[in-house]
């Protein structure tokens, strides 16, 4: 099934003096349950174009299509709305809210959804358990480690059960042990809940784990390969 | 907003402390003006008044009310009524050995006019005592009356000199006035003239008035003639002895109201028994005034028929007055504190801009982004608020219970007709007020810094430091 389609995507930012072209031409489709990496140099595009299928930043030219839905024609508090209920994101600092617990921090976007208490607990305790944190709910992210935080951050990236997971540079601060732990829970993860996992990493751990590698350079795909 | 304890502690400090001098200050400026009006309407002012309709132009002793007893009847028999006063009021001048004055003498029936007035709980202390029925050619006088025509002496003695030293006036000032004991002064110039000589400037402020008061010697009976016109505007006058002496936070009213019997006055005057100038009212219920004021005149359209607020226009206008000058006062409060929390909440987003942004990325729409903000900031805004009203509950009700004595002012503010003991009070009411002011205040503030939220965009907001 396919979760994502970008057609001929290009994004180009203009200033007075130069025009920077840092997606050109970008055509991928997505399947469910994919385990992906984007790779490339610094200014290759993999975050500009994170950003776009992530509906954060729109498109010069081009679609992004996600469960046959166009971003492009959906207003404003659609996006959010549709962001919140399809996308997960992973982020390179972690970015949990530091006054709420694990716990708390995972069951957000729940709240947001307006879950039933109890289907919430249910699915924070299983996915808090995936991560093995599950001993750690009522910490707060300033008692948990950099490789925890991110657990719960990949945690909290699941729980409304996305249509694909957008990971940016997850492991860019953690140490290899962490990074490791971390690579197996996502990809136990992937496997289980059969959500499609998409990186963007200079990271070779993140490379080789993955099932399909995409190469960015100067904004084009230049391989596009399957494991 | 516990995040960053110390910021929001200062923050809430800072409203409770606003709060509070705000909410204080109502309180103390309501006590006083409480207190004025309370003590005019006791002692000075009736709720309503009739007179005839040229009394209060003319002041003319032909000005009297006709068919006093039908009048009286009628009066009673109006729903609303408490008690009557009938009075004989005469412009005339007030004479001591040494100094006369122009005084307004009033003749009144003690008994009656305890129900409407409570003069009679204003006696000085051993300086006599209020009007009675019985006692014939006798004056109850104002104290700064009484000084003005040097019925008041001032004498420094051994009693004087223990009184002094159970006030806890130092030994150091006491020794100062040892050299004038035994010595009389004929009035208070005199004395402080010859008193501060020999004090410091600081002993002076602090202890002067202390020392006056102390050793103010009243001449017991001593002699008051009073002259005036009588009914056929011929000169006529008499001989009192002074029954007692009254105080009121009001040195104006003291000087003018010298209060006699009204038969020694109308034997004086030609004036009948049943002929009065003024009819004064006590009304049950403040809150019926213009109800029963509006009752009187239609009973009496000859006559003029007026209400506290009418005979004493500033009263009613500073009454009236001061409620919108609390809410000017509380509105220059309400806005630096409205300053305090925008700044507060403008560094709170510049703080959580990753945080923001992040927020926007996981599907938090802009209605509740914006929410957060607000919520936020009244939140603060309440928490500071309730704090300071609580704060200022407390100062208000140990300051009424105390009172809060300002007797090195007391000779201005008496002088203005205030007293120089301040109990702050303040209508509950004020604090719902103030409390829905501040959660409005801290709406109003977040409306900025909720805005320049949701203008972050939230690709470049996640990748702020």
């Amino acid at each position: 099934m396919k979760v994502l389609e970008i057609k001929d995507v290009h994004k180009i930012y203009n200033s007075t003096e130069i025009s920077v072209h840092a997606v050109n031409g970008v055509n991928l489709n997505f399947e469910a349950g994919e385990f992906a990496a984007i790779v490339g140099p610094s200014g290759s595009g993999k975050t500009t174009l994170l950003n776009m299928i992530g509906g954060l930043d729109k498109p010069t030219e081009g679609e992004i299509i996600i469960n046959n839905t166009n971003l492009a024609n959906l207003k404003s508090k659609e996006l959010i709305d549709f962001r919140m209920r399809n996308i997960g994101f992973v982020f390179q600092a972690y970015n949990l809210i530091p006054v709420l617990t694990a716990k708390e921090n995972v069951e957000f976007i729940m709240n947001l959804q307006k879950w039933a208490k109890s289907d919430r607990d249910n699915r924070t305790y299983e996915l808090l358990k995936a991560v093995g944190l599950d001993d750690r709910a009522n910490n707060r992210p300033s008692q948990l480690s950099g490789g925890q935080q991110q657990r719960v951050a990949v945690a909290r990236a699941l729980a409304s059960k996305p249509m694909f997971v957008l990971a940016d540079e997850p492991t860019a601060n953690l140490d290899s042990k962490s990074t490791e732990k971390l690579l197996d829970i996502m990809e136990g993860l992937n496997r289980k809940e059969n959500i499609t996992f998409i990186f963007s990493t200079h990271d070779q751990r993140v490379v080789n784990k993955a099932r399909r590698v995409i190469t960015l350079e100067d904004g084009k795909i230049v391989e596009d390969n399957v494991k | 907003m516990w995040r960053n304890k110390t910021r929001s502690l200062v923050v809430i400090s800072s409203i409770v402390v606003g709060v509070f001098a705000g909410v204080y200050s109502i309180a103390f400026m309501n006590g006083m003006i409480v207190q004025r009006v309370d003590s005019a309407l006791s002692n000075e002012v009736a709720h309503i008044q009739i007179n005839h309709k040229n009394f209060r132009s003319n002041n003319d002793i032909q000005d009297i009310i006709q068919n006093g007893d039908e009048v009286y009847r009628k009066i009673q028999n109006t729903d609303g009524v408490a008690a009557i006063s009938r009075r004989t009021v005469i412009t005339g001048m007030a004479n001591t050995a040494s100094k006369s004055t122009g005084v307004q003498v009033i003749g009144v029936n003690p008994d009656d006019e305890r129900n409407v007035f409570k003069l009679y709980d204003k006696v000085i202390k051993e300086t006599g005592s209020y009007l009675t029925p019985e006692k014939h050619n006798v004056a109850f006088v104002g104290e700064a009356l009484a000084k003005e025509l040097n019925i008041i002496r001032y004498e420094i003695n051994d009693l004087v000199i223990d009184s002094l030293r159970k006030l806890e006036i130092p030994e150091e000032v006491i020794g100062k006035l040892e050299q004038f004991k035994g010595k009389r002064f004929k009035n208070e110039k005199l004395f402080f003239k010859k008193v501060k000589a020999e004090l410091t400037e600081k002993e002076s402020a602090s202890f002067g008035r202390h020392i006056a008061k102390t050793s103010q010697r009243f001449r017991s009976r001593a002699k008051l003639t009073m002259t005036f016109l009588d009914k056929n505007n011929d000169q006529t006058g008499g001989n009192f002895r002074i029954a007692g002496l009254y105080n009121l936070p009001n040195n104006m009213y003291e000087k003018m109201q010298v209060f006699v019997l009204n038969e020694d006055l109308k034997a004086l005057t030609g004036l009948e028994a049943y002929e009065y100038h003024q009819y004064l009212v006590k009304i049950n219920d403040t809150e019926f005034t213009n109800e029963v004021t509006q009752s009187l005149r239609e009973s009496f359209l000859d006559l003029e028929v007026l209400n506290w607020k009418e005979i004493a226009p500033d009263l009613a206008m500073t009454e009236d007055m001061v409620t919108q000058f609390y809410i000017v006062f509380m509105s220059i409060i309400l806005a630096a504190l409205a300053f305090g929390i925008l700044n507060t909440m403008l560094m709170v987003v510049l703080e959580r801009t990753k945080e923001l942004g992040m927020l926007t990325a996981i599907g938090m729409n802009k209605r509740r982004v914006f929410s957060m903000i607000m919520l936020e900031s009244i939140f603060l805004s309440l928490v500071g608020g309730v704090l300071g009203m609580l704060v200022s509950k407390i100062a208000i009700d140990i300051s009424y219970a105390k009172g809060l004595n300002f007797a090195n002012w007391e000779e201005g503010m008496e002088a203005m007709g205030y007293s120089s003991v301040i109990y702050p009070t303040i209508e509950p009411y004020w604090f719902v007020v103030m409390g829905v002011m501040i959660a409005i205040t801290g709406m109003i503030s977040s409306i900025y810094p909720a805005y320049k939220a949701l203008k972050l965009d939230p690709a470049e907001a996640i990748r702020t430091e």
